[in-house]
């Protein structure tokens, strides 16, 4: 990337508790109050980067509404949506 | 069903052609597997696949359901206009034949009764009604208008649609609620609360929660339940990749472009019901609505039909037929015939009468009647052809005196000594089939005519679908994975036909190598290709299976019209229809019949002479002596490379022979162990005809005695069950079947079983038993019935005959009847060349559209100007015994060079002979109304070589060289054809131009042999001229030898042959060992390429055009092979300077000057000598190159090579 771009929207590495689903239970710590969404995306399976991701948007009791996923390794990213 | 949460009632299959990636089998299976009582197959806009997911599903236990999710186009104004208060009939007429602007959107219809199915059908068949409106041959996509969903919905259930496109989900999803709401309303009101649900799905999407909040409130609203539906596109989630990569195919892109199109995810893999039902956890009632409609859909495809065809319940027809049966038997039969001929003819009634099939035979014998009506009118009444029957019986209902007396066959069944069984017994539980063969000309007009005959709504072709195969799969795939297009065909062209799975990786790295086979994109592809392999592409027509009905068959099965003007299928293959219970008609176009008649009429237009096929001497010995030496390119059945290996170690005597060499060459025999032990005795019962047959048990010796104890036919497995092992005839009919298409070792082995206990019951020693049942087990491959070769015997004989007797006018038919047969074109005409058949090639002033042949006279008279009389005609190839029999010539059409317009050509011939020949090129464009890049592809192809105005103009030096005038011809041609004035074309006609004089050419340079050989390939995809392989001779070395020497040869020597590949072959019954035939400038050599050989050399066994190969000569009775060590591409080896050049010569000069060489004591070359060697070694690698290009692909069969 050229110096001076960023990119916008960029995945950040999240803290992220579930359920023996896999459902979130909390975000850094946050308690969900409820599951918005749910989606997966599984794409680019023939290049060298396969997108495997489990989305969430969710409804924390702070009243934040945040998106977070988890990729095909298991770690969980939070994404502005 | 209680204990189940949940019922699939919406799901696709491959017959949704690109937008599912199983089968209706797989579906099945994997819906029994996963416990689903009930599930429903809804294809998108189509039944395609129903009738063999209903049959699969009852195998399996599992309810099917049938539907089809429906794309119906909703314009804008639509919803608010509400239903059009006109008559039906009046919204019919005025409905609009292009879709009106607005979305295509899907509703799910599942059919509750037969009312319904007929609905379903009536839908389907309008959706498609449009498809072909002035498209050409690719299809537009199917929809229906609201209105006439509206007004067939009696029967049917309604589902909403889908998530995306649904009628309206998808509203939703668009951001137009309000518009999916008022669609709901109209459907509500169409089907009532009974059949209107509203569809949930949970694709995993981004607003599937969101969505189905909105959904389930409308549906509140509307006091309607929710229907929970998977839309399940393949049947386990390992085609997930797949269904993405058909979905990129399907809108012509790549798999990156086609994002937004894909499911975005494998959640439209089949789960079991429990998942499902935890999927639309939120949604219980949904989920157990899916069981409360299942239980409601109870039509049953399999059984409710109610299909008949015209005649069907006619009680008189059992009286009929027998009345034409046996005023034909006394016309035909007479002393002890009659006899026989008369019991089996009343047995044949009797099975025919208990089985109700006499309408059957009466509406057979109406199509044929039908067929002699066109025949009359294609061929004309006083045409040579006349007086040949309409068409011909193929197949085993050859077999039937019934067939043979109505006219349905040609052979005389008891005469043959043909057994009816396999056709007709007591028995049957299915329709039989009756075959016939028709000439293309008068197949192509039957066919709108049975329409005709028996309404357009009654009869309709069978389809076919195309299933990917890995030629096609590499390509489709790798496109969709944005391969480099140009390793995409080197790969698809070392891919065998019939590749397993395992072996597309080998062909991959052996294409573009390892290291680029690893990468990520290849690797999918190597993945990808064996799931793709047998799913169905597309739908298309059947060569000729027509099925009619009483009933409007578009309320039993949708039809929908074909690329083919006039023409139009119904929605299943010839398995459903047999499933169905429909009766199919083949009337299948038959290449060699159509040959065959032409060859009549060219007969009869060059010599005068009606011939008359059916009286043509059956022994005769020239026709059998061509026949045993094996020469039969171009013979019907017996011209292909491993019949001709055969025939002269068969040596057939008589038409008897005929009929089992016809046979012998097929897997079933080959497999079966048949051919050696049938070839070893024939060869000891000429030597000593004394010599007694050895059969494995006495009881085979009345069924096998004509095969000498093999099992060649079809019916002999019958047969054979019959004697040795005492089976009734439907059970050994059964044995048959399982053998056969769908064969199933478990019910093959049932069969194994009960033979050797029969056997072993009526005295056969175990062994015995266990040894013939090995070979019937071995027969299971594909195998003809002995009426089918008894009738392709005759034809093979009469053509074979037509190639001795009519030599011109026969290779003439096989020119013009192309493609069909064995060879291509070029090697065609090369063999003729050597026997001495004259041809030449394309002239404006000579030529018809199709290749025709000229007499003396139309030689003498044809052309007006004999400029050029030394001009070599390319090919008139001197004296020959026809020359001496009347100097027949064959001259190719111009209609043989390659991308000129066919109507142009016939303007430019019907000019011709309206207003006289043409007087030059400039003469040529502006009479003949053919365009720029017509005349110059007749230039091109030598076709205006004697229209060049200027002769002299060519080069003094190339003067008074044959091949100088010629060659020069053709460039000076292509020179006036580019400044003259040509023809406009208009929407309204062709606007000719003004006859003005050209200026002649400057002096050119004329084309060498090379240079006019590759102008040929690239014109007419045949050379008449030197062979390539004369040109390539001088750079090959003594060490090669040519076909002609390895007679000399001795057996086991080695040997080192080249030539063009005219046909590889690579069988499945050969263990890997590849038949390639290679051509060079004497005739033909038999390469065999060991398994071992061809791995290491897989490319160029497979693709490469021209071969050079080294190998061990082997002679066996009569027949020559090289059994290959080596074999690689041919390339152009420059000779030694001194010697090279002399062995050369000019022949092989590309374009330059065939001046007379003096000899010179041999010394050093000068640098400029070096330079010019190189120069024309560098001319000489890219001829070479060039012609690679340009030559004919060989023809090739089986695992293709």
């Amino acid at each position: 990337m050229s110096p001076g771009l960023r990119r916008l929207y960029a995945p950040r590495r999240v803290k992220v508790e579930v359920d023996t689903e896999g459902v979130p239970l909390a975000v850094e710590g946050v308690a969900v109050g409820a599951v918005r969404e749910e989606w997966l995306v599984e794409d680019r399976w023939w290049t060298l980067r396969p997108m495997w991701r489990h989305y969430f948007e969710l409804v924390l009791v702070d009243g934040r509404d945040v998106t977070v996923f988890r990729d095909g390794r298991g770690r969980w990213y939070r994404q502005q949506a | 069903m209680s204990d189940v949460p949940y019922v699939e009632l919406h799901a696709h299959s491959a017959f949704s052609f690109l937008d599912g990636a199983s089968t209706p089998l797989e579906l099945a299976a994997a819906a029994a597997e996963r416990d689903y009582p009930a599930f429903a197959l809804t294809d998108h806009d189509g039944v395609w696949g129903s009738m063999e997911f209903a049959h699969a599903c009852r195998g399996f236990g599992v309810r099917s359901i049938t539907g089809a999710e429906l794309t119906m186009v909703v314009g804008p104004g639509v919803l608010s206009r509400g239903r059009d208060p006109r008559p039906r009939e009046l919204r019919a007429r005025t409905r609009t034949p292009t879709p009106p602007a607005g979305e295509h959107v899907h509703l799910t219809l599942l059919v509750e009764d037969a009312t319904g199915y007929r609905n379903l059908c009536r839908l389907l068949t309008e959706a498609h009604a449009h498809t072909r409106d002035n498209t050409g041959r690719s299809a537009q996509p199917p929809w229906v208008t609201l209105e006439l969903v509206e007004e067939h919905s009696e029967g049917l259930v309604c589902l909403s649609g889908c998530a995306g496109e649904g009628a309206v989900a998808g509203a939703w999803e668009r951001g137009e609620p309000e518009v999916g709401a008022a669609m709901a309303k109209r459907l509500l009101g169409a089907f009532g609360r009974d059949r209107f649900r509203i569809e949930l799905q949970r694709p995993y999407w981004r607003h599937d929660r969101a969505r189905n909040r909105w959904l389930t409130g409308l549906a509140e609203r509307l006091g309607v339940p929710c229907v929970a539906t998977g839309n399940v596109h393949s049947h386990a989630r390992s085609r997930a990749h797949l269904q993405d990569a058909l979905v990129a195919v399907r809108l012509r892109t790549t798999l990156e472009a086609s994002e937004p199109q894909r499911r975005g995810n494998s959640s439209s893999a089949l789960a079991s019901p429990a998942a499902m039902a935890t999927r639309f956890a939120e949604h219980p009632e949904a989920v157990a609505e899916t069981v409360r409609l299942a239980e409601r859909l109870r039509f049953d495809l399999t059984e409710q039909l109610d299909y008949r065809y015209p005649g069907s319940h006619d009680p008189g027809t059992d009286r009929e037929l027998a009345k034409v049966c046996r005023a034909k038997l006394y016309e035909r039969y007479s002393g002890s015939w009659l006899a026989e001929a008369g019991r089996r003819l009343e047995e044949e009634l009797a099975v025919i009468r208990h089985l109700d099939l006499s309408g059957f035979f009466i509406l057979h014998r109406d199509l044929l009647e039908l067929a002699r009506e066109v025949a009359v009118e294609v061929r004309g009444p006083d045409s040579a052809r006349s007086v040949l029957p309409p068409g011909r019986g193929r197949g085993s209902s050859v077999s039937s005196i019934v067939c043979y007396l109505t006219g349905l066959s040609h052979i005389d069944p008891v005469e043959s000594d043909l057994f009816a069984g396999r056709f007709l017994n007591d028995e049957v539980t299915k329709m039989p089939d009756i075959d016939l063969d028709f000439p293309r000309d008068i197949r192509e007009k039957l066919i709108p005519r049975v329409h005709e005959r028996y309404g357009a709504d009654r009869s309709a072709l069978v389809a076919a679908f195309p299933t990917y195969r890995p030629r096609g799969a590499v390509r489709d795939l790798g496109k969709a994975l944005a391969l480099p297009p140009e390793e995409i065909d080197r790969v698809a062209k070392v891919v065998g036909f019939h590749e397993r799975s395992g072996e597309i990786e080998r062909d991959v790295v052996a294409a573009i190598g390892a290291e680029r086979a690893g990468a990520h994109g290849w690797r999918a592809l190597i993945d990808l290709c064996p799931e793709a392999m047998g799913l169905p592409r597309n739908a298309s027509q059947h060569s000729g299976g027509m099925v009619i009905s009483t009933r409007p068959l578009v309320d039993i099965c949708p039809v929908v019209p074909t690329a083919m003007e006039g023409r139009q299928i119904v929605q299943w293959d010839k398995d459903s229809c047999a499933d169905a219970g429909f009766l199919k008609i083949d009337l299948l176009g038959l290449g060699m019949l159509s040959a065959v008649e032409r060859c009549v009429e060219e007969v009869g237009r060059t010599r005068g002479e009606r011939l008359d096929l059916s009286r043509i001497p059956l022994d005769d010995p020239e026709t059998f002596e061509s026949i045993r030496a094996a020469e039969t390119t171009g013979v019907f059945q017996i011209e292909s490379r491993a019949q001709m290996q055969m025939l002269p170690r068969t040596r057939p005597e008589n038409l008897d022979d005929l009929t089992v060499q016809v046979a012998l060459v097929r897997p079933g025999p080959i497999q079966g162990g048949a051919v050696h032990p049938y070839i070893e005795r024939r060869k000891r019962l000429r030597e000593d005809p004394r010599f007694e047959i050895e059969y494995e048990h006495p009881l085979l010796e009345p069924v096998l005695k004509d095969t000498l104890g093999t099992i060649v036919y079809q019916e002999q497995v019958i047969e054979v069950a019959m004697h040795l092992a005492g089976f009734s005839s439907s059970q050994a009919e059964g044995l048959r079947r399982a053998m056969s298409r769908k064969r199933s070792a478990v019910e093959l082995e049932k069969h194994h079983a009960d033979f050797v206990a029969g056997a072993t019951a009526r005295g056969v020693p175990e062994a015995t038993a266990e040894r013939i049942w090995e070979q019937i087990q071995g027969f299971s491959g594909f195998g003809f019935p002995k009426a089918h070769s008894a009738a392709f015997g005759l034809l093979a004989y009469q053509s074979a005959w037509l190639r001795v007797h009519r030599a011109p006018e026969f290779l003439c038919a096989l020119l013009n009847e192309q493609p069909m047969g064995f060879y291509p074109p070029d090697a065609l005409v090369h063999e003729a060349q050597r026997r001495g058949v004259r041809l030449a090639g394309p002239d404006a002033n000579r030529s018809r559209v199709e290749c025709h042949v000229e007499a003396p006279s139309h030689r003498r008279t044809a052309a007006p100007r004999r400029r050029d009389e030394n001009r070599s005609m390319s090919a008139e190839i001197g004296p020959s015994p026809e020359e001496a029999r009347g100097g027949l010539l064959v001259r190719v059409g111009l209609g043989y060079v390659k991308g000129v317009r066919k109507e142009e050509m016939e303007g430019l011939v019907a000019q011709r002979e309206r207003d006289g020949p043409y007087e030059g090129i400039a003469d040529l464009a502006s009479r003949s109304g053919a365009g720029r890049d017509g005349l110059e592809r007749l230039a091109w192809a030598g076709a205006l070589d004697d229209l060049v105005l200027d002769a002299p103009r060519i080069d003094r030096r190339y003067r008074g060289s044959s091949r100088g005038a010629s060659s020069g011809g053709r460039r000076a041609a292509l020179w006036e054809a580019g400044i003259a004035g040509t023809g406009v074309r208009h929407e309204e006609g062709t606007q000719m131009a003004l006859p003005l004089e050209v200026p002649g050419a400057p002096s050119l340079q004329p084309l060498g042999d090379w240079g006019k050989a590759i102008a040929d390939y690239r014109s007419t995809g045949m050379t008449l001229g030197e062979h390539p392989m004369a040109l390539m001779r001088p750079s090959l070395g003594p060490e090669l030898r040519r076909s002609a020497d390895l007679e000399r040869i001795e057996d086991g020597a080695i040997v080192e042959v080249a030539g063009m590949v005219v046909a590889r072959q690579r069988p499945e019954t050969a263990k890997g060992i590849v038949f390639m035939l290679l051509e060079d400038e004497r005739g033909t050599v038999n390469l065999i390429v060991p398994a071992s050989v061809y791995e290491r050399h897989r490319a160029v066994v497979r693709a490469s055009p021209l071969v050079r190969a080294k190998g061990r000569l082997e002679r066996r009775e009569g027949t020559t092979n090289v059994l290959v060590s080596e074999v690689r591409e041919l390339e152009w080896q420059e000779p030694p300077p001194s010697e090279g050049r002399e062995r050369q010569g000019a022949a092989a000069a590309g374009g330059e000057p065939s001046l007379p060489r003096s000899r010179r004591p041999r010394r050093r070359p000068s640098p400029p000598a070096i330079a010019r060697t190189h120069a024309r070694r560098r001319l000489r690698e890219r001829a070479v190159a060039e012609l690679r290009a340009v030559a004919p692909t060989g023809h090739s069969w089986g695992r293709r090579g």
